[in-house]
């Protein structure tokens, strides 16, 4: 069991009366691609400005890459690095510069510095971009040299605040594709938060958050199993007939539009099911559990753009 | 420390707007001199030779007075401006001190300062030149480096006291308006401090800008006022001058240069001093 990069116990925040953060235990392992699940408002934001430095908590113990939050914030600030939702570039600085001064913040002058800029921008892709004044770029343009920025110095570990929100499907990917990159090249771990389930489903580990609690944890593969099922949709010439047979079998069987369907414990289970009935049917489709279902039973409702 | 004042230079001179405005008041009370202003305090002195450019003299140095003030607002607005976009929480995230971050707004500030009165001392010697005034004298044009110098550090710790209260980019960019346009009266540069009643004189006196500009007639009206008055009796001066604001009279006693640069030291010492207490109080927002 290697030692984990973050860890947090009974985490919490208010802002007066309302309470965003209720209490949070979660652990980081080293090289982890590690994703914070939630519709807006559930206290992602906010968990994120906590283990960034940003925001100090009510309450909770965090150990960030062995640093304890909140005495050693200038050791942990120095190994990670964070991208906001909001870009923190100057707009009318290139690039370039952009990358230099914020380069400087973490003691690099020189050619250390120079070969830290080129080697963010060569791995976020954005060599080309560095002449540029960052204000000029687009939407998936800037969010690659946050990125960069947030790279220059190599952290240890790379927050992501909702990194593709607000970006076209194309550009996403393309921001998912640098990410993979990243992790490919050094193993760095990396914390996300997002409201897409199909990002989270790319994650080796995901927590999901709602109403500043935990309400699910696992890894996707067994989210799916834990809280999705199969489907099995059979299509007949009389539904109605078939309906009843599969009922008097015992079988959790409903009727929907013009088919039926049964929910399964595992893919195969269709077999038997397929083998009884077989003159009664002409069609079947077997939906695979998906995320979406996951999470729809986990928190009961869909997650709000 | 140094890299961050020189991003914020690089920002303060690459927006135009802000370099704009914060030269409007500089704008504002040239184009006013120039229309009408000159005219109406050169009429009212008929019998002083060359009044005209002794008037000018008095001018350039309440304009570089108020250049000091205006244009550290607009240094300092890249402070509000960090802070209404969130830019700052990059900074926070950081492992770079704090006060290394205000450090380097307050060297931007002085820095853009300084440079923004030397534009401004060359382009009203040139029109002072060109109004047919001699070439300064290398101990006129020392001391009055040295004034700016005072003068900028004094009034960018004012303008940093009033900025570490505003957190939004446009509540500052209104407030710096509203300053721009009545510093030219609180410094009495629009009217001559005398011409103004008692209780309003006694306010300008207090306000320390404006000893920044009495000290800077002292120096670049000496010579236009040893020729306007060569002849003249000392009292007749000595009035001429309280009328202007080159020398302040406090009852029966005329202030010394020294106790005014004293104001503006003190001023500097006790602003800077008040912004670290605000600033180091403020609990990280948004």
């Amino acid at each position: 069991m290697q030692e984990k990069i973050l860890e947090t116990a009974g985490l919490r925040k208010a802002y007066g009366n309302v309470e965003a953060v209720r209490g949070l235990d979660f652990y980081v392992e080293p090289g982890q691609l590690f994703a914070f699940l939630g519709p807006n408002g559930a206290g992602k934001s906010t968990t994120i400005d906590i283990l960034t430095t940003l925001r100090e908590p009510d309450a909770g113990e965090t150990i960030i890459d062995g640093c304890r939050l909140g005495a050693e914030n200038d050791r942990i600030r120095g190994i990670l690095g964070a991208v906001f939702q909001e870009g923190v570039l100057d707009g009318l600085l290139s690039v370039e510069d952009n990358l230099k001064i914020r380069g400087s913040f973490y003691s690099m002058h020189g050619k250390a510095l120079d070969a830290a800029v080129a080697r963010a921008a060569k791995i976020t892709g954005i060599e080309e971009l560095l002449k540029h004044p960052y204000g000029k770029l687009s939407g998936g343009q800037k969010r690659r040299c946050d990125i960069a920025r947030a790279l220059i110095h190599t952290p240890k570990l790379l927050f992501l605040d909702e990194p593709t929100t607000g970006l076209d499907p194309q550009t996403r990917r393309m921001i998912w594709q640098t990410i993979g990159d990243i992790r490919r090249e050094s193993g760095m771990t990396v914390f996300f938060s997002t409201h897409y389930m199909e990002e989270a489903a790319a994650a080796d580990y995901v927590v999901v958050i709602d109403h500043g609690k935990i309400s699910a944890k696992g890894t996707p593969s067994e989210f799916k199993e834990r809280y999705s099922k199969d489907r099995l949709i059979l299509c007949a010439r009389q539904p109605e007939v078939l309906l009843s047979q599969l009922k008097k079998r015992g079988l959790p069987a409903k009727r929907t539009a013009d088919t039926v369907e049964i929910e399964l414990s595992s893919t195969l289970a269709a077999l038997p099911i397929l083998d009884l009935c077989r003159d009664e049917i002409s069609g079947v489709e077997i939906l695979k559990g998906t995320m979406d279902d996951a999470f729809l039973a986990v928190t009961g409702k869909e997650l709000r753009e | 420390m140094i890299s961050f004042s020189l991003r914020n230079l690089k920002l303060f001179f690459k927006d135009r707007a802000a370099v704009f405005f914060s030269l409007l008041a500089v704008f504002i009370l040239i184009g006013l001199y120039a229309l009408f202003l000159g005219d109406v305090w050169t009429d009212s002195f008929p019998d002083v030779p060359n009044v005209r450019g002794l008037m000018d003299t008095w001018m350039v140095a309440g304009l570089l007075a108020v250049t000091s003030v205006t244009t550290t607002m607009g240094a300092y607005g890249i402070m509000v401006d960090d802070k209404s976009k969130k830019i700052e929480r990059d900074f926070i995230a950081s492992p770079v001190k704090r006060s290394s971050l205000l450090g380097g707004y307050m060297i931007n500030a002085v820095v853009v300062g300084i440079l923004m009165s030397l534009v401004t001392l060359l382009l009203a010697e040139i029109y002072l030149l060109a109004g047919g005034a001699s070439l300064p004298s290398p101990a006129v044009l020392f001391k009055t480096l040295g004034l700016i110098l005072l003068s900028v550090i004094a009034n960018s710790a004012m303008v940093l006291f009033l900025v570490s209260f505003f957190q939004s980019a446009n509540a500052f960019a209104t407030a710096s308006t509203i300053i721009g346009t009545l510093i030219g009266f609180l410094t009495g540069i629009y009217l001559p401090v005398g011409a103004l009643p008692e209780a309003v004189q006694l306010i300008i006196k207090c306000f320390p800008v404006s000893h920044a500009a009495v000290l800077l007639r002292q120096v670049l009206m000496e010579q236009p006022m040893e020729t306007a008055f060569s002849g003249a009796p000392a009292e007749t001066k000595a009035a001429f001058e309280e009328f202007l604001g080159v020398t302040y009279r406090f009852g029966g006693t005329t202030l010394s240069s020294l106790a005014s640069m004293a104001i503006l030291l003190g001023t500097a010492v006790l602003f800077y001093a008040l912004s670290l207490l605000v600033l180091s109080r403020r609990k990280i927002r948004t």
